[in-house]
């Protein structure tokens, strides 16, 4: 079975004008123009297999957006290659998208005054969908993202979150194999958020849809990706599971204490020398963290503790969450960041 | 083609639907587009006051030219309103959606974009050159109206091959240019005889920017005054249209490759 998405060494390089200062460099700029060459994507390759759902993240104009376009066909790479559906997007570009659906989170695809069951069934038009085909899919969707009744509303009267399921059904209406998914849940709240990763899961068991989606929102790929593409200043930093993202880059687990009495950190540390990697931490109001390394038994640091008569109150376990590990990531800077990580790998 | 005429059809049932939510646009667009064109005939009418001939032209002729004018220029502004594409398409970055589609690109746009109002003057100037050919005393038979279909349609490939191509320069340049109001401008020069021209005017109105092949040299094909050199002209029309609209396709799918998308 082929892969659904082939990148091999991909690269787009923008000209961007650059604008001189003050009017003299106005004037300058009229007769001569300065440009300064961007690459937004920088030989990336990578390969997605059929009925994966893979996250794409990275920070702001880490080139996410970019590798999304030139994926659908909107962009043509300044080098590399892609195929995607076994076509190479942007040369046979009509036949092409008829394989995929993308949905824009910021931007909507149908038409703003027009009742929304009248923008399906134009895109059923343009896709070539037949009718029963096509009534099939809309009854389907339209009872998983529960739309009945906004079908006759226009765009512009309609909440975000319920253009965004609308959205939804208008890039699946032709049955893509591929689905493409820039910020599905910017902006939404938490009710919607979770309707419509319930309903990609879904789609993704059922239909085997491939999805490849952006976003800012790491709860999205906790709830849906099996695998993650972490992107910074336009290379990939990391390519993998979560749960292996999340072991190489957790501080391992806390435990945070609340004592009944005032207790010396110094006291802390000597109860847990022995554990190789354990650290102490005192906070406010007679409370303390102790971080254990993820190879070290979780119980054997609580027993020294508990063990030693010292008043506990409270005890909480934490695990290092995603957005924390992503946040560590990009703070730590890409190269740096990208060596530790692909050495590791 | 079948496929690209049902769409047609229904984008133009949404553009119908969209419009019935505003009706007084929509009759003000068309009044004010009927007024403009009213103007022009007005000119035309007082400057004849002044004079019996314009260029060896009689007054029924220039109106008769300018009523042919209307009608492949309806046509065009029905199909091809892309004024605002370079702000909307390219800096709005509507593109990626278009992009997306598994229908040309120009055409869906030129569809999102359909005017339908535009045709009424077409009809007008339908009118105006029946009037003028009964004053003239012009006999029709079916030749010339099929004549009248071809040379339609190599002016409406003119103006469409013209203004791809021109609007494909904001897949090259993101800052807007003045050059289609110019072009909307010179284009109107065509409704007149071009003898009454310089020669250079001429030249650049046949050649370089064809705005007498929307216009004057079709028209004068139904005329009783013209000559052989008229007529060559006239005949001219249908492959000005096909050269034109072939750089303009290869202007725009050479943009098409350049778009970089607006930033999200």
């Amino acid at each position: 079975m082929q892969p659904a998405i082939e990148v091999h060494e991909l690269r787009k390089t923008f000209k961007v004008q650059r604008n001189r200062e003050g009017l003299a460099g106005a004037l300058r700029d009229l007769f001569r123009r300065e440009y300064v060459e961007v690459t937004a994507v920088k030989d990336i390759s990578f390969t997605i297999p059929q009925g994966e759902i893979c996250g794409y993240i990275g920070e702001n104009g880490a080139g996410k957006s970019t590798t999304i376009k030139m994926l659908a066909g909107i962009l043509v790479p300044t080098s590399g290659t892609v195929r995607v559906a076994g076509y190479v997007p942007w040369r046979e570009r009509e036949r092409f998208v008829r394989n995929i659906g993308v949905v824009f989170g910021q931007r909507s695809q149908l038409w703003w005054d027009i009742g929304v069951i009248e923008s399906f069934r134009l895109l059923r038009k343009v896709y070539r969908v037949p009718m029963a085909d096509y009534r099939r899919r809309l009854d389907e969707l339209v009872e998983r993202l529960q739309l009945g009744d906004l079908l006759n509303r226009p765009v512009r009267k309609l909440s975000l979150g319920q253009r965004m399921r609308c959205e939804l059904v208008a890039s699946l209406l032709h049955n893509p194999s591929i689905l493409f998914l820039d910020e599905p849940t910017i902006g939404l709240d938490i009710v919607v958020k979770t309707e419509i990763r319930e309903f990609l899961i879904r789609l993704n068991r059922e239909h085997g849809t491939t999805i490849l989606l952006t976003t800012h929102d790491l709860q999205d790929i906790e709830a849906l990706c099996s695998r993650v593409i972490m992107l910074d200043d336009g290379r990939i930093i990391y390519d993998g599971g979560l749960d292996e993202l999340k072991t190489r880059w957790s501080r391992g687990r806390e435990i945070r204490l609340q004592f009944g009495e005032q207790v010396a950190l110094e006291r802390l540390e000597r109860l847990t020398a022995d554990l190789p990697g354990a650290s102490w931490q005192a906070g406010r109001d007679m409370t303390a963290v102790l971080r254990v390394p993820a190879d070290v038994n979780l119980s054997d640091a609580l027993a020294r503790v508990v063990g030693s008569g010292v008043d506990i109150r409270d005890i909480k376990f934490m695990e290092t969450s995603t957005d924390e590990i992503v946040r560590e990531i990009y703070k730590s800077g890409s190269a740096s960041g990208a060596e530790r990580l692909v050495g590791a790998t | 083609m079948m496929f690209y005429l049902g769409l047609m059809w229904e984008y133009f049932k949404n553009y119908a639907k969209t419009r019935l939510t505003y009706r007084a646009d929509f009759w003000i667009e068309v009044v004010s587009d009927l007024a403009f064109q009213a103007i022009n005939l007005i000119v035309i009418l007082i400057a004849f006051r002044h004079t019996p001939t314009l260029g060896g032209w009689t007054e029924a002729e220039v109106v008769f030219v300018f009523g042919y004018f209307m009608v492949p220029y309806g046509i065009f502004s029905c199909f091809f309103d892309l004024w605002n594409f370079s702000e909307r398409y390219i800096v709005k970055g509507e593109m990626d959606r278009v992009l997306t589609r598994p229908a040309h690109n120009l055409f869906q746009i030129l569809l999102e974009n359909m005017y339908p109002p535009g045709l009424i003057g077409s009809f007008v100037g339908l009118v105006i050159m029946a009037v003028t050919a009964r004053q003239m005393g012009m006999t029709f038979d079916w030749t010339d109206l099929v004549m009248l279909l071809v040379l339609t349609a190599g002016a409406v490939m003119v103006y469409f091959g013209l203004y791809t191509a021109l609007t494909a320069i904001g897949f090259f340049t993101d800052a807007p240019t003045g050059i289609l109001p110019l072009m909307f401008n010179l284009q109107s020069y065509g409704r007149y005889p071009v003898t009454i021209y310089n020669r250079t005017m001429r030249f650049v109105l046949t050649w370089l920017l064809p705005f007498a092949f929307v216009g004057v040299y079709p028209a004068s094909y139904f005329l009783e005054r013209s000559g052989a050199a008229d007529l060559r002209m006239a005949l001219l029309t249908p492959a000005v249209g096909l050269v034109f609209t072939a750089i303009g396709l290869v202007v725009w799918n050479i943009g098409v490759k350049r778009y970089r998308g607006a930033g999200s």
